[in-house]
């Protein structure tokens, strides 16, 4: 009997595909990140709003803390800038020939914009 | 030098489950992994199993995943990935034994996209003649071998086994994209279906994978701008 074609995930995750692969990985995890952040801080305006409930509050601890913020700040940016790379890649795929320019020029802009706002989140939440 | 070359064995008689077997052996940097496994199977163990037949690189035969990533073993030589190789099947076909994958489903979807010429006006006398740009229009895309590598990296494939798939799109290109065709039409329709083209996510494992530097992405790219706009420039 021949083996199931099932592939699991952690198979899956060991392949090597490099840079490009994990950019569609980082930009699915993003993408689901956001919508469970925007999740949470609907419930926590509706549970305060409705019923002044304490759950609503300590959503709104966690949500503002400063370690979460870099997260969902991290997860916004990556997605719209890899959102726009994979926009224009399918608008023009003559440009496909230069994936890998694409994927660095992607970071080139990521990192750069994620460290200021990180530096500033950061220094603010030590110097209170 | 020493290389120790680990293999994923899986025997359907004997095995419930896969298991890994590692060979040390005497090796060159310039010789191919292809080359490892021959001489495994001839001096030290015979019942490891794999396919291979031209060992050139044009049959399609050998395609495995080589360090964790879709190669051809006779085309990857061992200086290029090191001392310690890892070999196993590719992903997402049923395995019948050690490296041997059943190639049915694959080669289900490549059939699937009316991969042969299709012209029903009379045969004119001489040949169907074609401008060097038409025909470098499709050059890209004939060269494919049906190995099956970019197929099997592709997680879209993985999650659903059903998608034609990268080689599929790759075939159905080279004829919706040649002046002489007649069935574009057909093949846009087939490959704008459910599991057609639009399960592409832009991923380019398969593009990294093809061991003939097939644009294979770009190729999806144009036949789903094909699709969208109606045209074939
Ligand atoms: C900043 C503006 C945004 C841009 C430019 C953007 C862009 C994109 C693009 C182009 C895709 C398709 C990716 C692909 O086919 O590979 C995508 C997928 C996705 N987006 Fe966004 N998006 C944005 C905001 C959001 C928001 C606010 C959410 C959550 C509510 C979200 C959740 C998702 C999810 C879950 C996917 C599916 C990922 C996948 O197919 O792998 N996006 N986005
Ligand atoms: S497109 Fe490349 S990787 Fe895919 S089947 Fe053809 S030769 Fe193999
Ligand atoms: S044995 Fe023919 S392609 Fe490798």
């Amino acid at each position: 009997m021949p083996l199931k074609r099932n592939v699991s995930f952690w198979e899956g995750l060991k392949y090597k595909g490099g840079g490009p692969m994990w950019a569609w990985i980082l930009h699915r995890l993003s993408g689901l990140g956001i919508l469970l952040f925007v999740g949470l801080h609907v419930l926590a305006a509706f549970l305060t709003a409705q019923f002044g409930s304490d759950a609503g509050i300590a959503i709104n601890v966690v949500y503002e803390s400063w370690a979460f913020q870099i997260i969902v700040y991290f997860s916004i940016l990556f997605h719209a800038i890899n959102g726009l790379r994979v926009i224009v890649l399918d608008f023009w795929p003559a440009l496909l020939e230069y994936e890998r320019e694409a994927i660095w020029a992607e970071w080139s802009v990521i990192v750069p914009i994620f460290g200021l706002a990180t530096y500033i989140i950061i220094t603010k939440a030590l110097g209170g | 030098m020493q290389v120790t070359l680990k293999v994923y064995r899986y025997n359907p008689e004997k095995d419930k489950k896969p298991h890994y077997d590692t060979f040390t052996l005497e090796a060159d940097p310039t010789e191919r992994v292809l080359d490892l496994m021959e001489r495994i199977k001839g001096l030290q163990d015979g019942t490891l199993t794999f396919r291979r037949s031209c060992a050139h690189g044009i049959c399609g035969s050998d395609a495995m995943r080589i360090n964790g990533m879709n190669r051809l073993a006779c085309k990857t030589l061992v200086q290029d990935v090191g001392k310690k190789i890892t070999v196993e099947p590719i992903l997402g076909l049923p395995v019948i034994k050690d490296m041997i994958v059943d190639m049915e489903p694959f080669f289900e979807s490549y059939r699937s996209v009316m991969p042969y010429f299709i012209n029903n006006d009379p045969p004119p006398n001489g040949e169907r003649l074609q401008s060097p740009e038409e025909r470098e229009r499709f050059d890209d895309t004939t060269k494919c071998i049906l190995c099956a590598a970019c197929t099997t990296s592709c997680p879209s494939f993985w999650a659903n086994g059903k998608y034609v798939g990268p080689s599929a799109i790759v075939n159905a290109h080279r004829f919706i994209f040649d002046s002489r065709d007649q069935a574009a039409k057909e093949r846009l329709e087939i490959l704008a279906g459910q599991f057609g083209v639009y399960r592409c996510r832009t991923i380019f494992n398969c593009t990294l994978a093809c061991p003939r530097d097939i644009q294979i992405t770009k190729a999806i790219g144009e036949v789903k701008e094909a699709i969208a706009t109606g045209k074939l420039d």
